[in-house]
């Protein structure tokens, strides 16, 4: 699951490539597969990365590689290679700004403020396949930034946990290069790194705040353990997993979750057909999945 | 509103002569939205392109764009007509016609912003109403559009305090019939009612115009108060918003225009709100196109 933070350079897809109807069912096929949307907007991302799966493959047209797809025996193993490919790159802190700024703007002081009521003054997020870490330290810095602010007086703590003993460690670690940094901003970057050569150490301050290990989300033992959740995210790793296992997993989720908690994917990934529990809810630029607490309004907005 | 409040705010408007005037090409347009698109006489489109150079010219330029890929370049109306297809070119006539309702100095609210949400609001109305089966996605793509009007007669009536209530509205980030009901106590939505009424647009139109923001009573409005609600939150969700970041959290399917078309048509159901909202973004790339064009002429 680890996604290295490299520079991709994507095969370049012409006006005439795009225009193949066979790419509108790969579209519509990861989508039903793994929850992914590509939008006609970004469908040179997905041409340009699908080429790629192609050339390997040996697939002349989308429509012969639609049928790598779906026909060939090994189709499922492909699924997963293109899969790979459409979400590489896609770790770096400080991903996605519309999440980033629905958790600072309208979650944290909606999910701070009912927690006050029951006199609790404790955050839990959990960064759920975690990969590198990326993810682990954006929220930790988001709330350290919170709790010396509008918050004074909070504590939180981050639960990273990642099946790859390898991300673990590299997590753990908690040094990037350049392009892993690009996002940060850069009062972020001046209180919460050190540079180290031409890489950047996350201070250990940060580090303090987050429990890094390695959860394999299949296990329901170790997932019946995970409780008292305000906030996960769970971004590119159920789209690996087959409808049983996702559904069960989402459980988990849903049961680790307190009332008025939120979960999180991917910024193009939704919970295709498995979310009758959970609210899906729109931030500006962001959705989100929602546990409502029992008896909540159902207010109207205008 | 109280009719009292109306009248006095209608007869306002009518004496200081501010109301815009109706564009010359709309009433033929709206003949041809009348009727599904597939009897609408090409002609009949063309002769209204041809009617106004600048709308010719922008025609021509739009089905020359990247976007169409011709392999020859259009050089007719008709050519960037067959080219562009019966929508877009309604879009762009709907588009030109409206954003010379008010003289270009008269213009409080950024007309960029303006026309792109209204444009994809328009949009996602038209698709909203094909997806669940409502009988007339046309009339649909008409209300989206004009559902803001009311800011226009704003900027002609009132255009200073207006200018005062927008920058309200984006520094307090709310929303903006919340900051004008405090600075002006009324909104875009009773004059922009006023102005339909003027305009004798249909009247579930004008109702749209009117209740898009308070939709406390789905019945009052019918379907297409509520296709245009949800559609304006979508946009203003996705990134054609008012040009503001506005802090809040949306459950729409327990929003009341979403309870409310739940019950009318049965495709509601079926409609996937995560994909309907990633393919949203695909609005925003054709509506730029649109907004562009309209401006560079």
């Amino acid at each position: 699951m680890a996604n290295e933070s490299t520079l991709i350079h994507d095969e370049a897809a012409t006006p005439e490539s795009l225009a193949d109807p066979a790419w509108i069912r790969i579209r519509d096929l990861i989508y039903q597969v793994s929850g992914i949307y590509q939008a006609e907007n970004k469908f040179y991302l997905l041409v340009g990365r699908a080429t790629r799966r192609m050339k390997v493959v040996g697939a002349r047209t989308p429509r012969e590689y639609l049928d790598c797809l779906t026909s060939r025996p090994n189709r499922d193993a492909e699924m997963r290679n293109l899969l790979n490919e459409i979400t590489i790159g896609e770790t770096c802190l400080f991903r996605s700004m519309p999440q980033i700024e629905a958790l600072r703007r309208v979650i944290i002081p909606a999910v701070a403020e009912a927690k006050k009521k029951l006199s609790f003054t404790k955050l839990r997020f959990w960064s759920a396949g975690c990969s590198t870490g990326e993810e682990s330290y954006t929220l930790a810095m988001l709330l350290m930034e919170e709790t010396q602010g509008a918050l004074k007086g909070w504590t939180f703590d981050v639960v990273a946990t990642d099946l790859n003993d390898r991300s673990v460690a590299k997590a753990q670690e908690g040094v990037y290069n350049d392009y892993a940094v690009r996002n940060v901003p850069p009062e972020f970057m001046r209180k919460y790194f050190q540079k180290v050569g031409t890489e950047y150490r996350v201070t250990d301050d940060v580090k303090s705040h987050i429990t890094f290990s390695r959860l394999n989300m299949l296990d329901d033992s170790k997932m019946l353990f995970m409780r008292g959740l305000d906030v996960i995210f769970c971004c590119n790793v159920l789209i690996y997993f087959d409808g049983k296992s996702k559904a069960r997993t989402v459980q988990h989720f849903f049961n680790a979750l307190l009332p008025n908690g939120y979960f999180f994917l991917g910024h193009s990934e939704s919970l295709y057909g498995i979310s009758e529990k959970f609210h899906l809810v729109h931030f500006p630029g962001a959705t989100a999945y929602w546990k409502p607490a029992e008896g909540a309004a159902k207010a109207g907005t205008r | 509103m109280k009719t009292e409040t109306l009248d006095r705010l209608r007869s306002k408007i009518v004496q200081i002569d501010a109301m815009p005037a109706i564009p010359v090409i709309l009433r033929p347009l709206l003949r041809c939205l009348d009727q599904p698109v597939e009897d609408v006489d090409m002609n009949r489109i063309v002769e209204l392109v041809s009617y106004d150079k600048s709308i010719a010219a922008q025609c021509i330029r739009m089905a020359n764009s990247a976007l169409f890929m011709r392999s020859s370049p259009a050089d007719t109306v008709r050519g960037a007509v067959m080219s562009l297809g019966m929508w877009r070119v309604r879009d762009l006539l709907f588009s030109n016609s409206l954003s010379h309702v008010i003289p270009a100095d008269r213009w409080v609210v950024d007309p960029v912003i303006f026309w792109k949400h209204s444009l994809g609001v328009a949009l996602v109305c038209r698709k909203f109403a094909e997806m669940i089966d409502y009988p007339d996605p046309e009339k649909a793509y008409l209300a989206g559009l004009l559902h803001d009007i009311g800011m226009l007669v704003n900027c002609m009536v009132v255009p200073e305090e207006f200018r005062a209530t927008l920058e309200k509205a984006a520094r307090e980030q709310i929303p903006l019939d919340e900051a004008e009901l405090a600075t002006l106590g009324f909104t875009h939505c009773d004059t922009g009612r006023i102005l339909a009424e003027a305009w004798k647009m249909p009247a579930d139109i004008a109702d749209a115009i009117e209740l898009h923001h308070q939709i406390g009573d789905p019945d009052r409005g019918g379907p297409l108060v509520a296709l245009v609600h949800l559609s304006d939150l979508l946009c203003r969700m996705r990134d054609l918003g008012y040009g503001y970041y506005e802090p809040r959290q949306i459950d729409f399917p327990n929003e009341p225009g979403w309870l409310y078309l739940s019950m009318k048509f049965p495709a509601m159901s079926g409609i996937d709100l995560a994909r309907f909202t990633f393919a949203l973004d695909e609005y925003a790339r054709e509506v730029g196109d649109l907004v562009a064009t309209v401006f560079a002429g």
